[in-house]
């Protein structure tokens, strides 16, 4: 058994790409680990999602549910509750290795593969928090999980540090089941999560957002339960302010600090990696340098805004068709993309001249919260393009589309945001 | 009535229970934690020292020697996992170069037989990540890495299976002896009898002792050490547990390979007060994150996904304390276990019960002692026609729970089941692994509280993360008010 | 007394206030005046939240009012949804609650219970 294109993930990402690959009319085979599709916007349950794509506003299942009704009327073959445990580069493709009840462990070669499989919380592990290792220290994706799906309250007094966009949805969640939420602590002096979120999320309810603080000691009690946190102010260089501390007494701290493209998979494959975005360097068709290998969705870069993934991902489902059809390995001719000034990271990292993809969306996060900026772009020291962007702040990610013939094949391509 | 009562089920406790449990006797361990090798034994480097540091003429230096020696034993019948690493001690300069050599004349005198000089050129063939900085290296083969807990669940399911008794959640509020028996009292209710007790309970030792002997001779000053892991991503970055070189404090902050890929980076060492807390501080692993770096270079700390804290039982006294008591006869102390009490392990069961109780003057060995524990090989690590085989027999072997280590539903439903069997998300990550990964639990939390609570039988309200306290959740949502 | 809102209607997030004579100052748009002025007067919210089903294979199921509701009403329509039981298949879209509390705003599920 042999397909053109496998998708790997059936959320948001998926759909979108195995939809788009399949009306260009390949064979498609989208596998998904979990017994649903539509991955984590089955838990969104909130609303905001769908003003680009459908110009409607939707809740994160209804956003769901008009992909996955598309998907079903399309006829692509998928597969639930099935595991990839191995993504392995063959001749002429890949062979994918996955697990399930139903099927047993199968491999199945493919001629391209689409990465779409999200990404995962950072947990206290991966920041200092010092004091005990108590339970009661739980992702907010996770808390999300259990209250939405399952029906249970992780906690009764609750606080939450990271200002991530699920961490303040959460903090209204909590509060309007009944929970008593303390704050909300931001390391950095702005928020990481939208605006609205913070008036709609915290401010509608007297919830305390507490910029450039962090968590600096939690304490468990005898069952090894949360019991109380102490937060304190950080200076520029975000080390706790000696005398800010301030005490709370929850048996709940949630976590919103981040989130990091799910690359596991791809481990044992040679792919360039891009320290800042924690996942892979793609060119301009979302192909990696590993060929026919693409990558989309939060697993490339994690979006702010579910409409964003789905036109990406759809792209990237075009392209991985136009590979399929055109199957000839030409050698690659590609120029970097480089984050210049103020920038936290562009995608793509190349822009290959071979390729038949001729539109570059170029996205990117600045560094800084920025009032009225100015995006230069330009090869060799002259200027290709620039366009006024007014209010950039890193929580929002920015977009500019221009066509390859902008460009020259031989000179990097740098996007500077300078400050006006 | 009980011949003996063990209190603790930590890695001592059960090598402990296991070699009793090779004679006709009847034996009881008594343990105040949810699970079996929670407290010490689930917070350490999970080394087994060649035993090159010790003091000479020391329990600590022989039994650790001894013990490494029995641990290729206690692998082959209890079916734990050795990774044998070999362990380089590094030297970074002239000066401790000389400190090097006097660490061989301890090394020859507790007659460590497998040793030899490295110059940096010849290591760095080994360890090519091994710190520029370092000019000398004594290489020291015999130190391996195993996994401390499964050691500990092996000894006490063989334990078990030979007869041995095990209860849990079972803290000694009150010990006394009239006419030569012991009444030991549980959770301030229940009384057992004994003709003998351990007193194994590792940093509560002194607390167990007090409430039998007047002048207790030790107190446990318990220490702290903390850690890093890196995900196991990082496996061949080091391939020796590298040691810098040892101070008053031990043996300082190490680099060690983990049997399953990771790595762990510490400890530091600081006494604290409170034996129940093992607590992180920044200062602490700042320490730790300082001292990593003089043993390889770029370590990878972006690969951090988790940090802990353990407690050491270490005592008053220079040695382990492994006697019977001097008021109390019938009352045996193995107490003051710290480093090295893992690789001392077996040893240490063994000097008990033939040095010091004479357990074998005393009672018959048992003619059917099963030494035997099978324990299934991890399935991800199976050949794939073999996985196929079993998946035939049973279809959960291919429903994979925790994504991160590869862990299937089987895997899951036989640690809740098994004959050392846990309901706690904790005790199922320490028996598979599930939740031990990348993610932390955030994927496969969910499914493994659901799997406890359909095969127990639960509502996933009575479910715990950890002591039978800690449950997952406070309520149901949608309470009306 | 001077009021402060933070304006959502594009991502700048203007701080905007309002004195007691109905001074509007802060904004950058006009559309600010307009959030500032509804927020002022008559605030309305989407509630998004879940319902309690008899299914065990779907225990919850994810609601919202179809159009805004009055702000202040936001804790007693929690309420009425808290008691709520979904006890037969219902299709995304269709009405759980009709018109609740008079707000002319029904509470419908947003993803379909098995059907």
């Amino acid at each position: 058994m042999k397909k053109e294109i496998i998708v790997i993930g059936g959320g948001a990402s998926g759909l979108a790409a195995a939809i788009s690959a399949k009306k260009e009319g390949r064979d498609v085979l989208l596998i998904e680990k979990e017994d649903r599709l539509g991955g984590i916007l089955n838990q969104c349950i909130h609303n905001g999602f769908g003003l680009q794509v459908f110009k409607e506003e939707y809740t994160g299942p209804e956003y769901a549910d008009r992909y996955i009704n598309e998907f079903y009327k399309n006829n692509i073959e998928y597969l639930l509750d099935a595991t990839v445990t191995d993504v392995i580069k063959i001749k002429d493709g890949f062979e994918i290795t996955f697990s399930s009840r139903k099927t047993g462990i199968k491999k199945v070669n493919t001629n391209a593969v689409i990465m779409s499989t999200g990404c995962y919380e950072r947990t206290r592990g991966s920041i200092i928090i010092p004091g005990d290792r108590p339970y009661g220290v739980i992702t907010a994706g996770s808390a999300q999980r259990y209250l939405n799906i399952d029906g249970y309250m992780v906690g009764k007094n609750v606080f939450i540090l990271g200002s991530g966009d699920i961490g303040l949805i959460m903090a209204r969640r909590m509060h309007l089941e009944g929970a008593n939420v303390l704050g909300v602590a931001e390391l950095m002096p702005y928020s990481n999560g939208l605006t609205r979120n913070i008036v709609q999320c915290l401010n509608d309810f007297d919830i305390p957002l507490f910029l450039s603080h962090t968590v600096t000691q939690v304490n468990a009690n005898k069952n090894q339960r949360l019991e109380s946190i102490i937060i304190q102010q950080v200076d520029e260089k975000y080390n706790p302010i000696e005398g800010t501390e301030k005490n709370f007494k929850v048996d709940t701290l949630l976590l919103s600090i981040g989130l990091i493209p799910d690359i596991t998979l791809l481990d044992n494959l040679n792919v360039e990696k891009d320290y800042k975005t924690k996942s892979v360097k793609i060119n301009q068709s979302y192909q990696t340098n590993v060929s026919g290998l693409f990558i989309c969705g939060n697993s490339l870069q994690v979006h702010d805004l579910v409409d964003n993934v789905s036109l990406e991902s759809e792209r990237a489902g075009v392209c991985a068709s136009q590979y399929v059809l055109s199957q000839t390995t030409k050698a690659n001719k590609n120029v970097r993309v480089v984050a210049g000034k103020n920038l936290l990271f562009v995608t793509p990292h190349y822009v290959d001249f071979s390729s038949e993809s001729s539109k570059i969306v170029f996205q990117f996060r600045s560094k800084m919260k920025i009032e009225k900026s100015m995006l230069k772009i330009s090869q060799d020291n002259k200027l290709v393009k620039n366009k006024r962007i007014n209010f950039v702040v890193p929580a929002e990610m920015e977009s500019i589309t221009l066509n390859i013939e902008n460009f020259d094949s031989s000179n990097d391509i740098v996007l500077d945001l300078e400050v006006l | 009535m009980y011949d003996y009562i063990v209190v603790g089920a930590g890695i001592i406790g059960s090598f402990i229970a296991r070699e009793l449990s090779k004679y006709n006797l009847k034996a009881l361990v008594v343990e105040k934690e949810n699970d079996v090798a929670n407290v010490q034994t689930l917070a350490n480097s999970a080394i087994l020292h060649s035993g090159h540091n010790p003091k000479p003429n020391t329990l600590k230096s022989k039994l650790c020697l001894l013990g490494n020696k029995l641990y290729d034993e206690v692998e082959s019948e209890l079916s734990i996992p050795i990774l044998r690493t070999g362990a380089y001690v590094l030297a970074h300069n002239n000066e401790e170069e000389k400190k090097l050599d006097d660490l061989v004349v301890t090394t020859k005198q507790n007659e460590v037989t497998e040793f030899e000089f490295l110059s940096f050129d010849e290591a760095v063939k080994y360890e090519p990540n091994l710190a520029k900085t370092v000019t000398k290296v004594l290489s020291l083969p015999t130190t391996s890495v195993t996994y401390p807990w499964e050691v500990a669940f092996a000894c006490m399911e063989n334990a078990i299976l030979n007869g041995v008794e095990f209860r849990k959640n079972s803290e000694v509020t009150n010990i006394t002896k009239t006419d030569d028996i012991f009444k030991i009292t549980i959770n301030n209710t229940d009384i057992a009898e004994a003709k003998h007790l351990i007193n194994a309970a590792g940093v509560k030792a002194d607390d167990i002792a007090e409430m039998i002997e007047r002048n207790v001779e030790y107190k446990i000053t318990p220490r702290i050490g903390e850690y890093f892991v890196l995900d196991k991503r990082v496996k061949g970055f080091i391939n020796h547990v590298l040691y810098p070189l040892p101070t008053n404090l031990g043996k300082g902050v190490l680099l060690t390979p983990q049997v399953h890929g990771n790595i762990l980076i510490g400890p530091n060492s600081k006494f604290v007060d409170d034996k129940d807390r093992a607590n992180n501080t920044t200062d602490g692993l700042r320490y730790v994150k300082d001292n990593a770096v003089l043993l390889a270079d770029n370590l990878p700390f972006n690969e951090i996904i988790r940090s802990f804290a353990g407690v050491r039982s270490t005592s008053n006294q220079e040695d382990f304390i492994i006697r019977e008591s001097n008021e109390v006869s019938g009352f045996y102390h193995v107490a003051g276990i710290d480093s090295p009490g893992l690789t001392a392990a077996p040893a240490i069961a063994n000097y008990l019960l033939n040095k010091i109780m004479m357990v074998h003057e005393k009672y018959d060995t048992k003619c059917n002692f099963n030494p035997k524990r099978e324990k299934l090989q991890e399935f991800h690590t199976l050949p794939n026609d073999q996985q196929n085989e079993l998946i035939k027999q049973d279809s959960s072997y291919a429903n994979i729970i925790c994504k991160c280590e590869r862990i299937t539903e089987k895997e899951v439903i036989d640690a809740i089941n098994g004959p050392l069997g846990s309901s706690s998300i904790k005790g199922i990550k320490k028996r598979t692994r599930a939740g031990a990964g990348l993610c932390q639990g955030g994927y496969c939390e969910e499914k493994v509280y659901k799997l406890i609570a359909r095969e127990t039988k639960s509502s996933p309200l009575d479910i715990v993360y950890d002591s039978q306290k800690s449950n997952l959740f406070v309520s149901e949502s949608k309470v009306k008010k | 007394m001077t009021k402060s809102f933070i304006c959502i209607v594009c991502p700048r997030g203007c701080r905007v206030n309002v004195d007691d004579n109905m001074n509007i100052t802060g904004n950058q748009c006009k559309r600010g005046e307009s959030y500032v002025l509804t927020e002022l007067t008559a605030p309305k919210r989407i509630i998004t939240t879940t319902a309690r089903t008899v299914f065990k294979q779907l225990p919850r199921v994810s609601v919202k009012t179809d159009v805004p509701i009055p702000k202040e009403l936001i804790y007693d329509i929690m309420n009425i949804i808290n008691g709520v039981v979904v006890d037969k298949p219902m299709a995304i879209g269709e009405v759980l609650i009709s018109n609740i509390l008079d707000t002319g705003s029904n509470v419908i599920l947003t993803k379909s219970c098995l059907k």
